[in-house]
C-alpha cells in the first residue's frame, strides 16, 4: 500500500483531455523531430540520381487522411540552381532572402510539390497535403490546418536546437497547386500566400500594376527605398516552316528502294515547339518601365537567354511500331491461306503438268521472273491482290537479285564504305557486336525477308500483304527446288546451328538442291561408266571362258566386281588377297536442322541410360557405319573386318614389330575391344552386303528433306512466321539503330551503353526456342525510346544547324535539350545558336503576319517584330521592408507573378519582425 | 522434375578414338572400369546428379565416337553444350597433337560462345608416357582451357575433372542461367511434328 502511495507522488501529467487537434499537432511535431534526428544521424544520401530526397509520413485528423512530406534538395544537385548560398553566412537567414529568380527547367525536377522550390527558391520545406484527391476546399478546414502549422512552427522555434523549415499546406483542388505556408525563426516570421486564377486582373498584367500591388500588400509604416525586379519573358516557336523535320527528308524521292531498309524515325516532327526564355535579373524598379503601352523589356536586349524544347506527345516511332505489329500477331493462328483466301490455292497447279517436262532444265533468269508474275496471285481477277505487281516484282527482285542480271542489290556486296573512321564513329565493328546473335548474317536472304515482311505488315497492306509475300517466297523456294537452282543470299555449307531456324531450313533446302544437282550429274557419269564397264564385263566374260583364266575368274566373279572405289588407302593391301585397300565412295553425311536434332536428341534421351538403352542407341546410330561397311565391301572384294578397321579406326589395329606378312606389310591384330565376342562391329560386318554407296538406301533423302522444308514453310501460321522472323527483326532493328546513332556521339547520352544493353537482351531473345513476347516487348520499348531520341536529335540538328557542320557547341546544346533540360544560350542573339533561333522566330512571324494581313497589332509588342507575343511572363519583386512597426527591423518581402494565357498566379511571401512589433 | 535441381548441364566428351572417353564416363557415372568396353558408335550419353557449391545439378554427359568417319555425325550433338572435355592419351603423342583439331571442331560447331573447355590427359597409369605434363599444361594455357590428368583405370583425377568443369560452368551464369533449359526436357515443343516417320531409321 505504501509503495502505491509513493508512486502517486511522482510527477505526472494527464493527457486524457487532449483534443484531437492537439494530438494532430503533436503528431506533426513528432514526425518533424524524428526527421531531424534521422537527418543528423544519416550520412550523405546515397540516391544521387534524383534531385530531391523526399520523406513522407501518413497521419489522420478528423476523418481526413494527410501526408506530411519533407523535401530536401540533394547536395549534389543543388548546384543546378543559380544561387550558391554561402552556408556559413547566417543560419537564421530567411529562406526567401536569396537571389533566386528563375530556375532552369529540368524535366527530372517533377516531383509533386517541387514547384514550391521553383517559385520561392526553397531548398528544404515541409508540405502537408491531403491523401485523397479531393483537396481541401472548405474555408474553415483551411483555417484550422493553417493555424495548426502556425502552432507547430512556433513550437519548433521554441525548441531551440532545431533549425526552422518552412511548412506548407496544400489547399483547394490539387491541380491548382495552391499552398499556404509559414516560416519562423527567433526574429522573423514569414507568411506564404498564393493567388491562383484562370484570368488575371487587368491592372496586374504589367509590372507597373504588380508593383503597386506589392507596395499595398507590404503596407510598411516606412517608405521602402528600393524594389528589385526580375523578369522573364517566354516565347514559343511552334511553326517551323521549312524546318519541319520529316524522316523522309533523308530520301528525297520516295521510291521502292526505301522498302529495302527498315522503316525508321517518327511520323511527325518529334519537336513540337522550341521555347525561348529571355531573362532580366535584379533591376531596380526605377530603371524599368513595363505597362500597357510601353515596355523596356526587349527580348533582344535581355540579360540572359535560355531555351528548351517541347516534345510531341507520343509520336509514332516507325520502327518500334512495326516491331509491335509482329508482337501483336504472335497469337494469330491463321495460316497464310486463311488470310489470302481465294488468292492462293494450295499448290495444285491448274497448269498443264506436262509444262514441267517441256520447260528447259535450267530456265533463263528472265523466264523466272515472268513465271513469278504468272504464278503470282495477280492473275486472279475476282479481287484485287494484296500487293500489286508493280510493288511485288521489285520486292522479289530484291530478295532474289540473281533473277535480275542488272540488279543493284546483289548479295555479298562489299561492305558499304563507312565514313572516314574517326572518333565520331561509335561502333567500329558491327559483326563483333552481334557475335552472340543466333540469327543470320547481315544483308542475307533471311535478313532481307525480315525487312520486306516488316514493310508489308506496317504499310503495304498489313496481314494480307504479309501473307502474300510469304506465299510468293514459298512458291519461289519450291520453284528453285524443282528447277535445281541454288537459293541466293545464304552462306554455303551445312545448316549452321548458330543461325536462326529459318536460315537453317533454307540452308538445308540449298544443300538438298546441291545434292540433287550432283546426284543428277553423277547419274549421268555413272550411267556412262556402267555402260562401259558392262562392255568390259562382256569382254571379260569372253575371255574368262578360256580355261587359262579359270583362277582369275573365280577371284572376281560377277557379283564380286569392285565398285565404288574412291582412291587407294596409302599402300595398304588386303590381308587375305593382297590387293590394294581402297577407300570406298561413301554416302554423303546426313544433314539436320536444329528442330530435327532436338527430336533426335529427345528420342535418344527417352531411352534412358541403362545398358539396354546404350545398345539400342548404338543400333540407332549404326546406320552410317553399316552403309560404310557395305561400301567398303563393295570396293574391296575379299576384304575382312581387319581391313575395314585399319581404314575406319586405325587405333584399333595393333601392329606387331618386325613381323611382315606375305604382302610386305606389318602383321597386326585387332585391339582387345574389337575382339570381344558378339560385339556390334563384328556382328554388323557379317551382316553387311557388298553394295556400293549409290545403290544403297539413301541415308539422307534429299527429296524427302526438301519436301519437309517446303512443307514447313508452307504450313506456317502467321504466329509461327512471326516467331521465325522476330529474332532476325530484333537483329536488323538494333543494327539500324546503331547505324543511325553512329555520328551522334555524346558522353551525356551513352549510346554505346544503351545499345549494348539492347544487344544483350537481343542475344537472349534470339537464343530462345520461341521468342518470349515479354522479352521482345522490352526490346521494342527500349528501341523505340532510342529511335525517338535519335529523331529528336536529328530534328534539332536540322533546325539549328541545317548545314550539319561539325559544331561541338550545337551538339552539346542538342544533347541537353533532348534530355529535357533548359539550356542557357551564351551570348544570346550574338551567338550562332542565338542568331539561328532569331531567324526562325522571324520567319514564323513573317508567316503569321502574312496570313493576318496588315491587321498587325501596332501595340507594345511591335517593338521588335521578330518575336511573337510572349506566351508567358514572370515577374519577381523583392523588397526589404520595416514591418510591422517603425522600430521593427527590415524583413524580406517577395512576390512572384506568373502570367500566361490560361493561368494567373501570384506567390507572395510576407515577413514581419516578431521581436520588435 | 525434381524441384531442387538448379539446372541441367550438357557436357561433351570428345577426342581421338581409343583415348578412353567412354571409360572416363563409365568411371565417373558408375565408378566402374571395363577394359573390354566396346567402341562407341556415333554418340551416347549418361546422366549423373552432382552437388557442387551447395547446389544440385543434373549432368547429361554426351560421349562421342572418335573415329574420323563419325565426324560428320557427332558435331550435330554439340549444340547447346555448356562444357566440353577434350581427352587425349598421355601414352600416345598422336592423340595429343590432334587436340588442336578438336578445339577447332568445337569452335566451329558449339553454339554457345563461352563454352567451358577442359583438357584431360588420360591413362596416367600407363608406364610409357609420351606427353609430358609440362607440355600439356603449356598447350592448355595457350588455349585458355582447364587441364587435369586422370586415369579411368585407377580412378585418379576423374571425379575432380568433372567437378572442376561443372564448378566453372556454374560460375559463368551466362552459360546456363538466362536461356530456357529445355534442351533436356522431353515432350511437345508446340510445333507440329514434321517427321511422321516412326522408328529409328530417320535418326541417322
Amino acid at each position: 500500500m505504501n509503495e502505491e502511495i509513493d508512486d502517486s507522488e511522482f510527477y505526472h501529467q494527464d493527457f486524457t483531455t487532449a483534443s484531437e487537434w492537439e494530438v494532430f499537432m503533436a503528431r506533426i511535431e513528432e514526425i518533424i523531430s524524428q526527421w531531424k534526428i534521422d537527418k543528423e544521424r544519416s550520412e550523405k544520401p546515397l540516391d544521387t540520381e534524383s534531385i530531391w530526397s523526399i520523406k513522407s509520413e501518413r497521419l489522420n485528423f478528423a476523418d481526413e487522411h494527410f501526408y506530411l512530406y519533407l523535401y530536401s534538395k540533394q547536395i549534389a544537385c543543388s548546384a543546378i540552381t543559380e544561387i550558391n548560398e554561402e552556408k556559413e553566412d547566417n543560419p537564421q537567414k530567411n529562406p526567401i532572402d536569396s537571389l533566386h529568380d528563375f530556375e532552369l527547367y529540368n524535366e527530372n525536377n517533377n516531383e509533386v510539390h517541387s514547384c514550391l522550390s521553383i517559385w520561392y527558391g526553397l531548398n528544404e520545406f515541409i508540405v502537408l497535403s491531403p491523401a485523397s484527391n479531393g483537396g481541401i476546399i472548405n474555408e474553415s478546414k483551411i483555417k484550422m490546418l493553417l493555424s495548426s502549422i502556425y502552432v507547430v512552427e512556433g513550437n519548433l522555434v521554441a525548441s531551440e536546437n532545431l533549425n526552422s523549415i518552412p511548412i506548407f499546406i496544400q489547399i483547394r483542388e490539387k491541380w491548382q497547386r495552391l499552398y499556404l505556408g509559414v516560416f519562423a525563426n527567433e526574429v522573423i516570421r514569414t507568411n506564404f500566400e498564393m493567388v491562383h486564377l484562370k484570368k488575371g486582373l487587368p491592372y496586374c498584367n504589367y509590372l507597373s500594376g504588380l508593383l503597386d500591388l506589392f507596395k499595398t500588400k507590404i503596407s510598411s509604416p516606412c517608405t521602402i527605398d528600393q524594389f528589385i525586379v526580375s523578369t522573364q519573358f517566354t516565347f514559343t516557336l511552334s511553326e517551323f516552316g521549312g524546318f519541319v523535320w520529316k524522316q523522309d527528308l533523308l530520301h528525297q524521292n520516295y521510291d521502292i528502294e526505301s522498302l529495302f531498309i527498315l522503316p525508321f524515325g517518327v511520323s511527325v516532327d518529334p519537336i513540337s515547339a522550341l521555347i525561348l526564355k529571355t531573362t532580366w535579373n535584379h533591376l531596380p524598379d526605377n530603371l524599368v518601365v513595363d505597362s500597357e503601352n510601353y515596355t523596356d523589356f526587349d527580348p533582344m536586349a535581355a540579360m540572359k537567354w535560355s531555351c528548351l524544347i517541347k516534345s510531341t506527345n507520343d509520336p509514332v516511332c516507325l520502327m518500334g511500331d512495326a516491331m509491335t505489329e509482329f508482337l501483336q500477331n504472335l497469337n494469330n493462328s491463321f495460316t497464310i491461306y486463311d488470310i489470302l483466301g481465294d488468292f492462293a490455292s494450295l499448290p495444285s497447279s491448274e497448269n498443264n503438268p506436262l509444262d514441267l517436262l517441256t520447260e528447259p532444265n535450267v530456265p533463263t533468269l528472265s523466264r523466272l521472273l515472268t513465271r513469278t508474275a504468272r504464278h503470282s496471285l495477280t492473275r486472279n481477277k475476282r479481287n484485287n491482290p494484296p500487293l500489286s505487281e508493280s510493288v511485288l516484282v521489285p520486292l522479289l527482285y530484291f530478295l532474289f537479285p540473281d533473277a535480275d542480271e542488272k540488279s543493284n542489290f546483289p548479295y555479298g556486296r562489299e561492305e558499304k564504305e563507312h565514313v572516314e573512321p574517326s572518333e565520331q564513329i561509335l561502333f567500329k565493328n558491327f559483326d563483333e557486336e552481334f557475335k552472340g546473335f543466333k540469327t543470320c548474317s547481315p544483308d542475307s536472304l533471311v535478313w532481307r525477308l525480315s525487312i520486306i515482311l516488316t514493310h508489308c505488315l506496317q504499310s503495304l497492306g498489313g496481314l494480307r500483304a504479309f501473307a502474300h509475300i510469304w506465299y510468293e517466297f514459298v512458291q519461289e523456294m519450291r520453284y528453285r527446288w524443282e528447277k535445281s537452282m541454288p537459293i541466293p543470299g545464304l552462306s554455303p555449307g551445312l545448316p549452321d546451328l548458330r543461325t536462326c531456324l529459318l536460315n537453317q531450313k533454307l540452308q538445308m533446302l540449298n544443300c538438298c538442291i546441291d545434292r540433287k544437282l550432283s546426284r543428277d550429274n553423277a547419274q549421268v557419269s555413272f550411267d556412262s561408266a556402267e555402260n562401259s564397264s558392262t562392255d568390259d564385263d562382256d569382254e571379260f566374260f569372253d575371255c574368262s571362258e578360256k580355261p587359262t583364266e579359270e583362277k582369275h575368274k573365280e577371284k572376281l566373279s560377277l557379283w564380286n566386281q569392285p565398285v565404288g572405289r574412291l582412291s587407294k588407302f596409302g599402300n595398304l593391301k588386303l590381308i587375305k588377297t593382297g590387293d590394294p585397300l581402297y577407300i570406298p565412295v561413301t554416302q554423303d553425311p546426313v544433314l539436320k536442322t536444329e528442330d530435327q536434332l532436338e527430336e533426335d536428341t529427345d528420342v535418344l534421351l527417352q531411352l534412358g541410360s541403362d545398358a539396354e538403352a546404350m545398345e539400342l542407341r548404338a543400333r540407332i546410330m549404326s546406320a552410317s557405319l553399316l552403309s560404310d561397311m557395305e561400301s567398303f565391301k563393295a570396293a574391296n572384294p575379299g576384304s575382312v573386318i581387319d581391313d575395314f578397321i585399319r581404314w575406319y579406326s586405325p587405333r584399333d589395329w595393333i601392329e606387331e614389330e618386325d613381323k611382315v606378312d606375305e604382302w610386305g606389310q606389318k602383321v597386326g591384330q585387332l585391339s582387345p575391344r574389337m575382339l570381344i565376342e558378339d560385339n556390334i562391329w563384328t556382328e554388323m560386318w557379317l551382316s553387311a552386303k557388298p553394295v556400293p554407296a549409290h545403290r544403297q538406301k539413301r541415308l539422307f533423302d534429299d527429296t524427302r528433306e526438301a519436301e519437309k522444308v517446303l512443307q514447313f514453310l508452307d504450313l506456317r501460321t502467321i504466329s509461327q512466321i512471326c516467331e521465325l522472323i522476330i529474332p532476325v527483326l530484333s537483329h536488323t532493328a538494333i543494327y539500324r539503330l546503331m547505324e543511325e546513332c553512329q555520328s551522334l556521339a555524346s558522353d551525356e547520352i551513352q549510346f554505346p551503353a544503351k545499345i549494348s544493353n539492347l544487344i544483350r537482351k537481343g542475344e537472349v531473345l534470339t537464343r530462345e526456342t520461341r521468342p518470349q513476347p515479354r522479352r521482345f516487348e522490352a526490346i521494342i520499348q527500349e528501341a523505340a525510346a532510342l529511335e525517338l531520341l535519335i529523331s529528336e536529335m536529328n530534328s534539332l540538328h536540322y533546325k539549328l544547324n541545317p548545314s550539319r557542320a561539325i559544331n561541338d557547341e550545337i551538339n552539346d546544346l542538342v544533347v541537353k535539350l533532348v534530355t529535357g533540360r533548359e539550356v542557357a544560350v551564351e551570348n544570346r542573339a550574338n551567338s550562332e545558336i542565338g542568331s539561328r533561333i532569331v531567324s526562325m522566330f522571324g520567319e514564323a512571324q513573317k508567316m503569321t503576319n502574312l496570313s493576318i494581313g496588315e491587321q498587325y497589332e501596332e501595340g507594345r509588342n511591335a517593338i521588335n517584330n521578330v518575336f511573337p507575343v510572349p506566351t508567358a511572363r514572370e515577374f519577381v519583386l523583392r523588397a526589404n521592408a520595416v514591418k510591422p512597426a517603425v522600430y521593427s527591423s527590415k524583413c524580406p518581402q517577395f512576390l512572384r507573378a506568373v502570367l500566361s494565357k490560361d493561368e494567373f498566379r501570384l506567390c507572395g511571401a510576407w515577413s514581419e519582425d516578431t521581436v520588435f512589433f | 522434375m525434381d524441384e531442387d535441381i538448379l539446372t541441367t548441364l550438357k557436357i561433351l566428351i570428345i577426342g581421338e578414338s581409343g583415348v578412353g572417353k567412354s571409360s572416363l564416363l563409365l568411371r565417373f557415372t558408375e565408378d566402374n572400369f571395363d577394359p573390354e568396353q566396346t567402341l562407341t558408335i556415333g554418340v551416347d550419353f549418361k546422366t549423373k546428379r552432382l552437388n557442387i557449391d551447395g547446389s544440385r545439378v543434373k549432368l547429361a554427359i554426351w560421349d562421342t565416337a572418335g573415329q574420323e568417319r563419325f565426324r560428320t555425325l557427332t558435331p550435330s550433338y554439340y549444340r547447346d553444350a555448356q562444357g566440353a572435355i577434350l581427352v587425349f592419351d598421355v601414352s600416345s603423342y598422336a592423340t595429343f597433337s590432334k587436340l588442336e583439331m578438336w578445339l577447332n571442331e568445337l569452335e566451329t560447331y558449339s553454339t554457345k560462345n563461352d563454352i567451358i573447355k577442359m583438357i584431360v590427359g588420360n591413362k596416367i597409369d600407363v608406364d610409357k608416357r609420351e606427353v609430358s605434363r609440362e607440355e600439356a599444361m603449356r598447350f592448355a594455357k595457350r588455349h585458355h582451357t582447364l587441364y587435369i590428368e586422370a586415369s579411368a583405370k585407377t580412378k585418379d583425377g576423374v571425379e575432380s575433372a568433372f567437378e572442376e568443369l561443372v564448378h566453372k560452368i556454374i560460375q559463368t551464369p551466362n552459360l546456363w542461367d538466362s536461356y530456357e533449359m529445355n534442351n533436356i526436357h522431353i515432350g511437345n515443343k508446340g510445333q507440329p511434328n514434321q517427321s511422321t516417320c516412326a522408328g529409328y531409321c530417320s535418326l541417322v
